[in-house]
């Protein structure tokens, strides 16, 4: 049978528990969080109180804010009765098998039959919280464990146990997925599940070649970010935010319920490194406790922030970290292709090659060897790091970049135990664990001892699986895929998807293409971490600080030219972005015909940033937005007022719901989806929906009001620099913002052509950029990706 | 006791609303101009003199508000002058002049610039957001009833006919044609130049041209031209867009002096307003106001209606123009001589200062003593003020 899931109710309202809330109310679920009940008249002020912080918290749990009203809050007391109408129950109380079982033996009486019924339990065995349950609870009941914070971190692992149906672990793999926009993985009930059993693995195996080793923190910090594909955010420093006395429960856990883990007989060895007890003994158990591996000094840097010492591991004194040139680093920095650096790092001869050596030889075997344990498939475990650790591989990707055969060397150099089914393969002649093959990304199978297609949803689409294909075009910037079904795909594959000429030369390629072959229509997307930071600014600045305004002009004429050239197209054209979809990104999207946005889209024109306007048709955009809106009787000027704050505030939208009221996206052609990995998949199904009875659009007139409306965005401005929130130069931009929005200072409301539209424009951007002021921004935000308010 | 003398008025010519002269001109924009006009046609008046600025508005919100009133006196006279915004509807502009002389013959002031600015070129008539009370729909729907459905039902009361009405708009337009003919607009007029920017062929452009007299009459109108206009308030009504008061743009302001202050700076008073008096009659036949309105302006005046030697009566509707004539029992040779609101046009809250301009000018050219300035007002309301010209 298929689940309808409306209503879900959350037990429990901890950090992890509200924002699982939040986060099944930004998909639209009507929610209710309950938890303990307290004294006095209001007795919801636990769950009301958690509820309020966590709305507030950075960063925001909820998508838009007004999605709070999704969310009702009661008690464990007065509302368990409110149990009889959801069609989920997700619980997310206290990590204790009396308290969980407890609390499901009430939920028993009150639940409907056939609701599902799931624990977030990090670490208790699923089969025991089940145990004494009825057979309608026990069918339906299974482990959903969302990863903190739960609107960000893709992870959502699915654990069955032997009581459940199988339609209900079928269910929330495909829910998860497609409904919440989540990695689904799935689990089987052993100790901490997936991603956690690796994490134990990975964070006590760190610590040990740490200390085998003698590394400060901070040069682990280094190496175990960027240089490996990590996030910055480094080991130890994960581990203070983490908290300490956190990662020691789990890897205790661990140690208990693992008797036969390899690793975990290991550890039994090794004595608890002094510094770990140094640091629970003092209860500086991270930022939570004000220090842990790390402590805010009183001292300031020259650019007057606090200097953070950090822990030294033999003396246990906070001292200052050194800049330490380790190999391992010096690589990294060097070389790009991810293969190369790995097999060079692992090959440096000093301590950060031998930390990377042993760290992945000890991870390709742990790993190895968990499967088929903790997973049938090694995707599942690739998965699981990917998305809940946020790690750019997973253990067998990194093997497939080390090399097959090199990782058997290094798993072998370093004394860990090969995994007996890697032996089979290697038997077997296969040396990836990945391939792709006819469009689809396959995975060596332990069981079957062969390649199986990994099974994904309909709407999922990665480029890796037709990168085998030739493309259709190619530059330095961009490529051109056939996605398929006679879609095309233009992939930005510039730095940080920036956009310059190649990608410009692509777009009117693919244009060209499309309009004149066998195509359907044209996909703009990617799978990057960001759609685009918009223009290449370092060509933009490079021009102006020369004085070259011709090849300017020529530039912004060009772009303006192309994102119109793709709004007039005879062929549908459709944006799927995610991340970053700054400035020309923005605007790019904005003169297609739809885009699919992943809600985790962070869409704006911040070209005031750099002492700019919107040049490339996006300050255009926004007056002819403005006109389209207006309607008999309309006042007009706070449509006005609201398309100038966002561009001349340089307004990004936190999510993509955000980026409707700002604007950026229109409900009727616009989309925003949660899960990122679906957006491609998506926007090539609308290219195919469009392309079914494609009219291209005829050129439309825009309303402007001129005077009508510039002297009160002038007025506006001016109340943005009275208030200090706008420097004088800010005002200029902002201006110039106004004049363009307002189709200049016309005497009357007149209806204009967009090419008068995109004229002012461009001419207020040149201007702009003749500007020593902007040249400054410019610069500065080349040299420290951060803007200038000058 | 003091006196309060009108010394000089100045007034716009009267555009068309949405397609005449000013259809682009904001009425502050267009205030400031008069004013500084005004101001600079007395010898010595220096503008800090101007103890106040009153400005009648009927639509005080939008481009019009943000306290219209300051801005013009800010604007036309220097930041040291204050001003304010008062509405009354279509009698906002003789109340001005009323409540400057009110203010100085008690001597709570030496002098004041009243009068009028209206745009309804660049606002909607009911302002932009109509939005009568509940209560008062459940009490009594017909105190907010359009304008044209008054008219119809003044029309109705006071049995007026659609060729009635059409013969007196066919006289107004007849009457304005001459005055304008004659020049008898011509030195209270203050020529504006107005700058357009516009877009033409994707490129920004300018023109320019001058406003210098009424836009409104149109010479050529006749009785059968008029008779094929369709009603457009009521199902069979008589109300057409020809027998109605054109909307309008235009400002019209005086300058209001104790008798004090005139004397020291030499200068001669035109006018005094002798009394004002407004009254309350059923909204739904608001056109019938003035009738209310000009006993009591009389009486306080201790004048009786044959010493009026000249009427300006405004013209919100032929029909009702024509209803108050016959209730009042007006001389019609003395109404309106120079045409009135349907050919001349009617930008409610300058109204009332324009046409008392009017007045000051056509009585001292007749060599008149007392004449009235009267208008039904919006919601049932009536407006007189007698004036005695010098």
């Amino acid at each position: 049978m298929s689940y309808r899931i409306k209503k879900v109710a959350v037990l429990g309202s901890g950090v992890m528990g509200s924002g699982i809330a939040c986060h099944l109310a930004n998909v639209g679920l009507e929610v209710l969080m309950l938890d303990m009940p307290t004294d006095g008249k209001d007795r919801n002020v636990i769950a009301q109180t958690a509820l309020t912080t966590a709305i507030k918290s950075k960063p925001a749990p909820l998508y838009k804010k007004e999605f709070a009203s999704r969310i009702s809050v009661g008690n464990f007391d007065d509302d368990l009765s409110k149990l009889a109408d959801q069609d989920w129950i997700i619980e997310v109380v206290v990590e204790r098998l009396d308290i969980k079982k407890s609390l499901f033996e009430r939920v028993e009486q009150y639940r409907k039959s056939g609701s599902l019924i799931t624990s977030n339990t990090s670490g208790i065995p699923i089969n025991l919280l089940a145990e004494g349950r009825s057979e309608d609870f026990r069918q339906h009941f299974c482990g959903t464990h969302f990863f903190n914070p739960a609107r960000y971190m893709a992870l959502l692992e699915v654990i069955p146990y032997a009581g459940v149906k199988q339609d209900v672990v079928d269910f929330f793999m495909h829910y998860g997925d497609v409904i919440l926009g989540k990695k689904t993985v799935l689990c089987k009930d052993t100790p901490a599940f997936i991603a956690n059993r690796i994490g134990f693995f990975s964070g006590n195996k760190i610590n040990e070649l740490t200390d085998i080793l003698k590394l400060k923190i901070s040069d682990v910090d280094k190496l175990t970010a960027d240089p490996i594909g990590w996030p910055s955010t480094g080991s130890y420093r994960l581990l203070d935010l983490v908290g300490l006395d956190t990662s020691v429960k789990v890897t205790q856990g661990v140690i208990a319920s693992c008797p036969d883990d390899e690793y975990v007989q290991h550890l039994k060895n090794v004595p608890t490194p002094k510094h770990t007890q140094f640091l629970l003994d003092n209860k500086w158990l991270g930022n939570k406790s004000g220090q842990g591996y790390y402590k805010k000094s009183d001292e300031k840097d020259e650019n007057g922030r606090s200097i953070i010492l950090q822990l030294n591991l033999e003396t246990l004194e906070y001292e200052k970290s050194e800049k330490r040139m380790l190999d391992a680093l010096g690589i990294a920095k060097k070389v790009e292709i991810m293969s190369k650096r790995m097999n060079d790092m692992i090959d440096a001869s000093d301590e950060s090659g031998q930390f990377i050596k042993e760290y992945f030889s000890g991870l390709l075997s742990y790993a190895g060897n968990r499967v088929p344990e903790i997973s049938d498939t090694i995707y599942g475990i690739d998965d699981a790091m990917k998305a809940g650790y946020a790690w750019g591989y997973g253990p067998f990707e990194y093997w497939d970049l080390i090399g097959f055969e090199k990782g058997v060397e290094i798993i072998e150099a370093c004394n860990n135990k090969l995994p007996n089914w890697v032996e089979s393969m290697q038997k077997s002649g296969a040396s990836t664990f990945y391939q792709y093959a006819d469009g689809e990304k396959q995975y060596y199978d332990v069981v079957a001892n062969q390649y199986k297609t990994i099974p994904v949803a309909p709407t999922v689409f990665h480029l890796d699986t037709v990168r085998s294909k030739v493309p259709v075009f190619k530059n330095s910037e961009c490529i051109i895929h056939d996605m398929g079904d006679q879609v095309m795909c233009v992939e930005f594959v510039s730095k940080a998807n920036a956009i310059g000429d190649g990608i410009g030369m692509g777009v009117l390629e693919a244009l060209d293409k499309a309009e004149n072959g066998d195509w359907r229509g044209i996909v703009i997307g990617n799978n990057a971490k960001n759609f685009s930071v918009g223009a290449n600014l370092m060509a933009v600045g490079m021009l102006a600080m020369t004085g070259d305004f011709k090849s300017l002009e020529t530039m912004v004429d060009g772009f303006q030219q192309i994102n119109m050239k793709m709004r007039y197209a005879n062929v549908p054209v459709v944006t799927a972005t995610q991340g970053y979809v700054f400035g020309g990104g923005c605007e790019m999207l904005m003169h297609t015909d739809a885009a699919i946005c992943s809600a985790e889209s962070y869409i704006g024109l911040v070209e005031v940033g750099v002492g700019l306007i919107p040049g490339g048709g996006g300050t255009k955009e926004f007056a002819l937005r403005a006109s389209k809106s207006f309607f008999d009787g309309d006042t007009q000027i706070p449509t006005m007022i609201n398309k100038l704050k966002a561009i001349a505030t340089a307004s990004v939208a936190t999510s993509g719901h955000e980026a409707y009221d700002l604007g950026y996206l229109e409900h009727t052609r616009d989309r925003v989806v949660p899960g990122t990995h679906h957006v491609l998949g998506l926007a090539k199904n609308k290219v195919i929906e469009l392309s079914q009875a494609y009219v291209a659009p005829v050129a439309q007139q825009a309303t402007v009001m001129g005077r009508n409306a510039l002297g009160t965005l002038y007025t506006a401005v001016n109340e943005f620099f009275l208030g200090r929130y706008m420097s004088e130069y800010d005002v200029e931009i902002a201006k110039k913002v106004a004049y363009v929005l307002c189709g200049g200072d016309l005497t009357s409301q007149q209806q204009v052509s967009e090419q008068y539209l995109l004229d002012i424009e461009r001419e207020a951007f040149l201007q702009l950029l003749g500007n020593q002021k902007t040249q400054e921004r410019i610069q500065y935000m080349l040299a420290n990706n951060k803007p200038l308010r000058n | 006791m003091r006196e309060a003398y009108i010394i000089e008025g100045r007034r716009s010519a009267i555009g068309k609303a949405k397609k005449g002269g000013f259809r682009n001109m904001r009425s502050d924009d267009l205030a400031v101009r008069i004013i500084k006009d005004l101001v600079a046609s007395v010898p010595g008046f220096d503008p800090l003199m101007v103890d106040d600025v009153i400005v009648g508005c009927a639509n005080p919100e939008g481009e019009q508000g943000l306290q219209i009133g300051r801005n013009i006196s800010a604007r036309a006279l220097g930041k040291e002058v204050p001003g304010f915004v008062i509405n009354r509807y279509c009698a906002s502009g003789l109340e001005a002049i009323w409540l400057a002389t009110a203010k100085i013959r008690s001597g709570m002031s030496e002098c004041i610039i009243a009068g009028g600015a209206e745009s309804m070129s660049l606002l909607p008539m009911t302002g932009y957001k109509m939005a009568p009370s509940y209560e008062a729909a459940m009490e009594n729907v017909n105190y907010h009833v359009s304008m044209g459905a008054t008219a119809e039902a003044v029309a109705k009361k006071w049995g007026i006919s659609r060729e009635e009405a059409d013969g007196f708009s066919v006289r107004s337009h007849q009457l304005a044609a001459h005055a304008i003919e004659t020049g008898k607009f011509t030195n209270q007029i203050v020529p504006i130049e107005v700058e357009e920017v516009f877009v033409r062929d994707n490129k920004r452009v300018t023109s320019k041209h001058i406003v210098a007299m009424d836009e409104g009459v149109r010479k050529d109108t006749t009785l059968e031209g008029l008779g094929r206009l369709p009603a457009v308030f009521k199902n069979g009504g008589i109300i057409t867009a020809g027998n109605s008061s054109q909307t309008s743009d235009g400002a019209a302001f005086v300058i209001v002096m104790s008798d004090n202050m005139a004397n020291k700076l030499g200068l001669k008073p035109k006018a005094n307003l002798v009394s004002c008096a407004v009254a309350g009659v059923d909204p739904l036949y608001m056109g019938i106001g003035p009738c209310a309105a000009m006993p009591k302006a009389l009486s306080q005046a201790n004048l009786k209606l044959n010493d009026i030697d000249l009427i300006e009566l405004n013209e919100a509707f032929a029909a009702q123009a024509l209803a108050v004539i016959k209730e009042g029992g007006l001389n019609p040779d003395i109404v309106n001589v120079n045409g009135g609101a349907v050919a001349l046009g009617h930008p409610l809250g300058c109204t009332g200062a324009k046409l008392s301009i009017q007045l000051f000018d056509e009585m001292k050219a007749r060599g008149n003593k007392y004449g009235m300035v009267t208008a039904c007002v919006g919601g049932g309301q009536g407006i007189a003020g007698i004036y005695e010209v010098f």
